[in-house]
């Protein structure tokens, strides 16, 4: 009769030990995590938000008067989204956006189906050899290029020379979208080639040989087969492109110094970093880093949404 | 960020370590150790041979990256409280660096400098009677031109820029491949020398409030010259010093370069087999008979306002930018002294390696730094006006537009800043 109680209570105690145990376990396994988070994530971006809303202003009167940072409020949302070149630069965001997106993703795939057959010959070196672009550090690549497009260095303007004929100028006019497009259309394929590749791999079998024995050949394979079985990691490169093209800044940034055509505001990402080191207006870069960031976060979630049904609604039924 | 305040932490123990131990002895003052931001070749041997000379103050150099770059991140720094003790900074930025807090008053600290360097290169670091930096180099504007190719074209060398203008037609003329000159329109720097030299006034600062006139008359007929030239196909209008130019420059299709006085050693850098074509003559003038010209580029020797040795400081400025060992060692790494001293040392010297074959590269050199402008003409908003001008410049030649409304889009964002920034700004 009294030990049931005391049995109990220590079955009580012991258990509070235990769940005491169990909940400080994990929260030490993620305390590495949710310190580096805080710091390098969390704080900067609090920190960058604190700055939005804050400037410089004129303290005392006269010539020499000594600025001091001040709150101002929203002054520097409302310059950014009111400022013509800000919006312009994600004008020119789309143009290239048009041209890099659909030639990256559309190559990468041919790539990977090409490489996905079964008998294709010297796959492993095909397969390094459209990878390799991807390795080459995206300035390097932008000043390979940009030697390559001005008419002085092109080969293909010394050879068109030979023949008698004009020489081109890549870098002006019409041309130039499709040629910063093409910079990262050289280093985009390998990458997003290898997530789709490594997709189909996934594959099994016994699909294929099914659809072998129903009389599909490879042409009705891969487009009935391949393509929605390999559509999450179409949606999943695609994501990475449409960020990577909102982050556009090391292609342009390159040859900017060859080309009257390329501002230092020519996309979003260079004005933003034209005003907090070329113009010390680190308040208005903030708040423009931040719209660009929002910006982003909503253009990737949509996506998801619009996408989610074709590519993991199998999942959801299953 | 991480690193500088490492840097400053690295810096600034020497210091506490001495203090502490001359406290403990009660026997006078350590060393004193400065921190000195400066880009360059020249620095590094400025700064050693300093060291050797004075062992009771000791300095120690960051090359903390270019005129631009320094400047942005000696703002951030002093804003943090961990700036270096002095900086080298371009003289366009500096008034940008005043109204910062970066740049200390130094009057006290240096007189008698003054009778040191001429009129107008000392105002290029003195504002409303105050000092705020030792001049170090300078850089009038000057015709550097590929002396060989005028001579084979049979071409006179042009004074004024209407001779200019007709030089340019000839050499279309004589070599349709090759042109005079370029009109680079990324070069903020340049074309502000051009309209001060044709009495343009961008910024004034004497008043109580700031007069800003970056698209007047003066501006506008340098524009409406240069414009004209583009026009007429008589100069080419692109970037240089991008491949594509330095491919044209050792190819003999771009004949001269109007720069500051430092342009010699940059054509050097990019045709260096050239060596013995190019000479340097005075800029062409608007009014035949003048001489003025213009600063483009130079640097002083600033103070900061978190160091704690400003007199110390001051005197290391001093040293470098006027000492006879100092200037020599500038004259040996190619910089154009600013000091009056300098200037005469290098005189007696031989021309430079590039330029061998101009026996009187620095007769002409100290005759063209004898007739620089007096005045600086510098705001604190320049890295405003500069970014704009670029885009607005790059963007009307592409376009095939009037220069001159670019002035006007430069003018109108350089005004809007100064205002946003809380100045009263007169003038448009």
């Amino acid at each position: 009769m009294s030990t049931l109680p005391t049995a109990a209570r220590s079955r009580r105690a012991t258990s509070g030990r235990a769940s005491s145990r169990r909940w400080l376990a994990p929260h030490l396994f993620l305390l590495p995590a949710g310190l580096l988070f805080l710091a390098f994530l969390a704080i900067p971006i609090v920190y960058a938000l604190y700055l939005s809303v804050r400037g410089m202003r004129i303290e005392d009167v006269g010539p020499f008067g000594l600025q001091t940072e001040t709150w101002v409020g929203l002054t520097n949302y409302l310059q950014a989204i009111t400022d013509a070149e800000f919006l312009a630069g994600f004008g020119r965001l789309l143009v290239y956006g048009v041209i890099a997106v659909p030639l990256t993703l559309g190559g990468a795939l041919l790539f990977a189906l090409l490489l996905d057959l079964p008998r294709v010959r010297a796959a492993q070196f095909s397969r390094t050899a459209i990878f390799i672009p991807y390795a080459v550090p995206g300035v390097i690549a932008s000043l390979l290029w940009g030697f390559l497009c001005l008419p002085s260095t092109s080969p293909l303007n010394w050879i068109l020379e030979q023949l008698g004929l004009d020489g081109v100028s890549v870098l002006t006019g019409g041309t130039l979208y499709p040629a910063i497009a093409n910079i990262a259309i050289w280093s985009g394929i390998g990458f997003n080639m290898i997530i789709i590749y490594t997709s189909l791999r996934g594959i099994p079998d016994e699909i294929y040989e099914a659809a072998r024995l129903d009389g599909a050949g490879e042409r009705t394979i891969a487009w009935r087969i391949k393509i929605p079985l390999v559509a999450p990691a179409l949606v999943l490169t695609g994501l990475f492109s449409l960020i990577g093209t909102l982050q556009l800044y090391g292609e342009p940034t390159t040859l900017r110094p060859m080309t009257t055509e390329i501002s230092q505001t020519w996309v979003p990402l260079m004005k933003i970093y034209r005003d907090a080191f070329a113009r010390d207006d680190i308040w208005l870069a903030s708040a423009s880093s931040v719209l660009l960031a929002v910006g982003t976060l909503i253009l990737s979630v949509i996506l998801l949404r619009a996408t989610q049904r074709s590519a993991f609604g199998g999942d959801d039924r299953a | 960020m991480k690193r500088r305040t490492l840097l400053a932490a690295l810096a600034g123990a020497p210091i506490a370590s001495a203090s502490l131990a001359a406290c403990g002895t009660g026997t006078g003052e350590g060393p004193v150790t400065l921190e000195f931001w400066g880009w360059g070749a020249t620095q590094k041997p400025l700064v050693e041979a300093w060291n050797a000379a004075h062992p009771e103050i000791q300095v120690v150099h960051t090359d903390a990256g270019g005129g631009d770059d320094s400047a942005a991140k000696l703002i951030t720094t002093t804003r943090a409280g961990n700036s270096p003790d002095l900086a080298l900074v371009e003289y366009p930025t500096l008034p940008s660096l005043i109204v910062a807090g970066v740049a200390a008053d130094i009057s006290d600290h240096v007189a008698g400098v003054e009778a040191e360097y001429g009129q107008g290169i000392w105002n290029q670091a003195t504002f409303g009677g105050q000092t705020y930096g030792i001049p170090q180099d300078a850089g009038p504007q000057c015709f550097t031109y590929n002396r060989a190719r005028l001579d084979e074209l049979g071409i006179d060398l042009p004074s004024t820029w209407t001779e200019f203008a007709d030089a340019a037609e000839q050499v279309k003329d004589a070599d349709p491949t090759t042109r005079l000159a370029t009109f680079a329109p990324a070069e903020f720097g340049a074309f502000a020398g051009l309209a001060q030299q044709s009495g343009a006034t961008w910024w004034d600062g004497s008043g109580i409030s700031w007069d800003v006139d970056i698209a007047g008359a003066e501006s506008v007929a340098v524009a409406e010259f240069w414009g004209d030239l583009v026009d007429r196909d008589l100069v080419t209008a692109e970037p240089i010093l991008t491949p594509e130019w330095n491919s044209k420059l050792i190819k003999g299709q771009v004949l001269s370069f109007p720069a500051g006085m430092w342009a010699p050693g940059v054509i050097a850098g990019v045709a260096a087999d050239m060596a013995g074509d190019w000479a340097i003559a005075p800029l062409p003038q608007w009014t035949p008979g003048d001489a003025d010209v213009a600063f483009q580029g130079g640097s002083a020797v600033v103070v900061t306002t978190d160091c704690e040795h400003p007199a110390e400081a001051a005197a290391f400025a001093t040293w470098i930018g006027t000492a006879e060992e100092a200037c020599r060692i500038q004259i040996r790494e190619g910089n154009y002294p600013a000091a009056t001293v300098g200037q005469e040392i290098a005189l007696e010297g031989d021309p430079p390696d590039f330029m061998t074959d101009q026996e009187d590269y620095w007769e002409i050199a100290a005759q063209i730094a004898a007739s620089t402008l007096p005045e600086s003409t510098w705001g604190p908003n320049v890295n405003v006006a500069s970014t704009a001008f670029e885009d607005a410049m790059s963007a009307a030649v592409t376009a095939g537009a009037p220069l001159t409304d670019a002035l006007e889009t430069v003018q109108e964002a350089v005004v809007a800043d100064m205002q946003d920034d809380g100045y009263e700004v007169t003038g448009r």
